[in-house]
């Protein structure tokens, strides 16, 4: 048995860690009083420095060290959260994931360079005038002290210091000194006090606590305490403060000001939450060791084929009895491994945020990201290839999509751009959509784009969607401008090569003034599925059964009566069909009573014609190899039970090749 | 006997800074303060401090200012000094002003 590397432990923890605080700051940053988040994000960075120095990575430690006392401030009020101090935080989280990823790195120049940024976000939210508001948490007493001892005070033997101290030690409390009494040396009596005091006061204390305080000098001195409301109340009841006044000492000095805006919620110590209470009850495996039980189950699975293609010869009832005991549970073992690999999008979705709070920051536009769908769950594998295109696609939404705020304004829009990320499941596949209410795609530049680099003849007749996808060709780009983020028309190709390669396909839409959407549909899954075995000619091939909607079978006449045609009326329309036997070119003649399976992608139908359908078959992918990386028709291969390999079909490519058959054979009339 | 050394245009505080003694040091700042255009105040890091002694500095500022003359304090506050700043909760409403004067720095620390 071998034990886990504890700085490798300890780097998925950081980086689980470092999520976590980057998911705060980004909550934080839409809303900055959120004192939840602040306690969050604090916590993350304590933990994270205590890790870091347990485990010897002490640079990670010192640097975490100054965003803990930055959040520390904020936490207890002395400075407010502002979104020049997230953002700096942020940076500085990246600088932590550096230390974390190669401690030894020279790092020292960078960690200065954010540090300095860090102390300007840090003394530039620094507001001495506003004493840490501060809100109560329940059961909790929110208090607003001023009050002036006697100016016989110190010579007479009465040390302010020890009060403020007993102040301090009643709850988070704030104490500002108030000079402005102070008269010229000259003038000056040196044993008389001057000085007054304004103090805020977050306790669970009682009111009479801050009378216990100044018990001794009580009768000589001035004391106002104002009891100040939680900001809803206050903000509905403006009044109150007057009410409040009230409760002050009789020639008590001018009351305080209304109680400001909302403050930042109290401290709470961290609950322990059902979520934190489940999470002690996960294992947690490192994901190439899922990726090994993958394997084995699919070795399994054919394994299984191989032993019901020997029971199924043999007249032995018994193993025919094990032999289907053996594909039952292969069968639940694999869907429960499938399951162990799928994970929700929101991983996915979560990094998004971070690029496009970034992505504002540079281009000066407000950009909003909402993301829908974030429990659908797909393989992981597909999630981890899904990220680079993705961010190419968000990174052009933001940069070329959205207009400035002064160009939205201009078109009658809201002055903030907005981003949809949507992910949901259909038949099999996960639908995964990147929505702008931008500018759209300008489809007179794409076609001058394209007829002047030669990728389409002058005038050619394309459809919408044929256009769009142009913008999917190496070195593509009808941006008027190359910027940092996008525009050279590198990214765009890599998306389309990653999705095909996921057997996965790309639909654009836009509308003019109104934004552009571009969806991916994908597998659910690159390792084991659910097909259907058939025969064309000599050769086995399996259909992944998801896009299966029926099969039907093709008589003789009706094959002869459609040659030509290759349509079949299925229940009022007409659908287009391939032969693939002719597609396959096996040169065997077709069986007498052919079989058309119709498949499906969204709304698209297609039929197969096949020799024959054996049936459904626990289909483990296999990749093809680099040889057949320009084969279109097929998507992967597997091994069926007596050893045989079978090619998968991409359903893909089959029903965009009998749609564009159709469209064919209807232009021909 | 003088309760500080004045030394050009520096002057040197007693230990004590404190209100049993802070009438003496008031005498001598003033003097101080009216034979020079730019006073240097020294403190010894272990001075006894309370609040007498930062009023009384502060209405040297004051005085200084009116007259046109430069005070200033020749190391940042530390010590007794910093934490009577920081217990009287005068640090916490600092101007820049106040910060240069009581830290030579543009911020705190």
């Amino acid at each position: 048995m071998s034990f886990p590397d504890p700085i490798a432990v300890f780097r998925t923890e950081a980086a689980e860690l470092l999520e976590q605080i980057e998911a705060g700051l980004l909550d934080l940053n839409v809303n900055l009083g959120d004192k939840d988040q602040v306690d969050a994000v604090f916590r993350g960075l304590h933990t994270l420095k205590g890790s870091g120095a347990m485990f010897g990575f002490d640079a990670l430690a010192a640097f975490t060290h100054h965003c803990e006392t930055a959040f520390d401030r904020v936490r207890k009020g002395e400075v407010p959260a502002t979104q020049e101090l997230v953002t700096a935080v942020l940076e500085a989280k990246d600088h932590m994931r550096a230390l974390v990823d190669t401690p030894n790195g020279n790092h020292e120049a960078t960690g200065e360079a954010l540090l300095t940024s860090l102390r300007a976000a840090v003394d530039g939210a620094k507001n001495p005038g506003a004493a840490s508001p501060a809100k109560a948490a329940p059961g909790q007493n929110h208090f607003k002290i001023r009050f002036s001892l006697p100016q016989s005070a110190m010579a007479n033997g009465t040390n302010p210091l020890p009060l403020l101290d007993e102040l301090r030690e009643l709850g988070e409390c704030t104490i500002v000194a108030d000079r402005s009494a102070i008269p010229a040396l000259d003038l000056l009596a040196p044993t008389d006090l001057y000085i007054s005091w304004e103090v805020e006061l977050l306790t669970t204390q009682p009111r009479s606590a801050i009378d216990d305080v100044f018990i001794f000098v009580m009768d000589e001195m001035q004391l106002e305490v104002i009891t100040v409301e939680a900001p809803a109340a206050a903000a509905k009841t403006p009044t109150k403060t007057e009410t409040l006044v009230a409760e002050a000492r009789p020639g008590a000095a001018a009351p305080f000001a209304a109680p400001q805006a909302a403050a930042p919620a109290p401290i709470a110590p961290a609950p322990i939450d059902a979520k934190q209470k489940k999470a002690s009850e996960n294992v947690r495996v490192p994901a190439e060791k899922l990726d090994e039980l993958m394997d084995r189950v699919g070795e399994l699975v054919i394994a299984q084929s191989r032993l019901s293609q020997l029971a199924g010869g043999s007249g032995d009832l018994q193993l025919r009895a094990v032999s289907e005991d053996v594909e039952r549970l292969s069968g639940e073992l694999r869907d429960t491994m499938m399951v162990l690999r799928m994970v929700p999008v929101t991983q996915l979705f979560g990094r998004f945020r971070r690029l496009v709070h970034d992505l504002a920051h540079e281009t000066g536009k407000t950009i909003e990201l909402v993301t829908e769908g974030e429990s659908t769950e797909v393989d992981k594998s597909v999630i981890e290839r899904l990220a680079d295109p993705l961010v190419h696609l968000v990174r052009n939404s933001c940069d070329h999509g959205l207009e400035t705020p002064e160009e939205r304004l201009a078109a009658g829009k809201s002055a903030a751009g907005h981003i949809l990320l949507s992910a949901r499941q259909q038949a099999g596949e996960v639908i995964i959509t990147i929505k702008d209410d931008g500018r759209g795609i300008n489809k007179e530049r794409v076609r001058a784009k394209a007829e002047s680099s030669g990728l389409i003849a002058p005038n050619a007749n394309l459809t919408d969607q044929e256009l769009y996808q142009l913008i999917f060709q190496p070195g593509f780009s009808t941006a008027q401008a190359v910027t940092n983020l996008s525009g050279r028309g590198v990214g765009m190709d890599v998306v389309k090569r990653t999705i095909d390669a996921l057997r996965g396909t790309i639909n654009v839409a836009s509308h003019p003034g109104k934004g552009s959407e571009i969806s991916l549909a994908i597998p659910l899954t690159l390792a084991i599925i659910d097909g259907l075995l058939v025969r064309v000619g000599d050769g086995r091939y399996v259909i992944p059964l998801s896009a299966v909607e029926e099969c039907l079978e093709l008589s003789i006449e009706e094959d002869m009566r459609s040659r030509g045609r290759s349509f079949i009326s299925l229940r009022d329309s007409l659908v287009p069909f391939l032969r693939l036997r002719d597609l396959f070119r096996t040169g065997t003649k077709p069986d007498p009573f052919q079989k058309v399976v119709v498949i499906s992608t969204g709304s698209e139908r297609v039929g197969l014609v096949v020799d024959q359908i054996i049936g459904d078959h626990q289909t483990v992918i296999k990749g093809m190899s680099k040889l057949h990386h320009d084969v279109a028709t097929f998507s992967g291969a597997t091994i069926l039970g007596d050893g045989d390999v079978a090619l998968i079909l991409d359903v893909g490519h089959l029903v965009a090749e009998g749609q564009q058959q159709e469209a064919h054979l209807r232009a021909a009339g | 006997m003088p309760a500080s050394d004045a030394k050009e245009d520096c002057l040197h505080l007693p230990q004590n800074l404190t209100v049993r003694a802070i009438t003496i040091v008031q005498q001598e700042m003033l003097q101080f303060l009216d034979k020079t255009a730019s006073a240097t105040i020294e403190l010894d890091d272990d001075c006894q401090v309370d609040i007498s002694f930062l009023q009384l500095m502060e209405a040297a500022r004051i005085y200084a200012g009116t007259a046109g003359k430069h005070i200033a304090l020749a190391r940042p506050a530390s010590g007794p000094t910093l934490d009577v700043l920081k217990c009287s909760g005068i640090l916490e409403g600092m101007s820049a002003d106040d910060l240069q004067f009581w830290l030579h720095q543009g911020g705190i620390q």
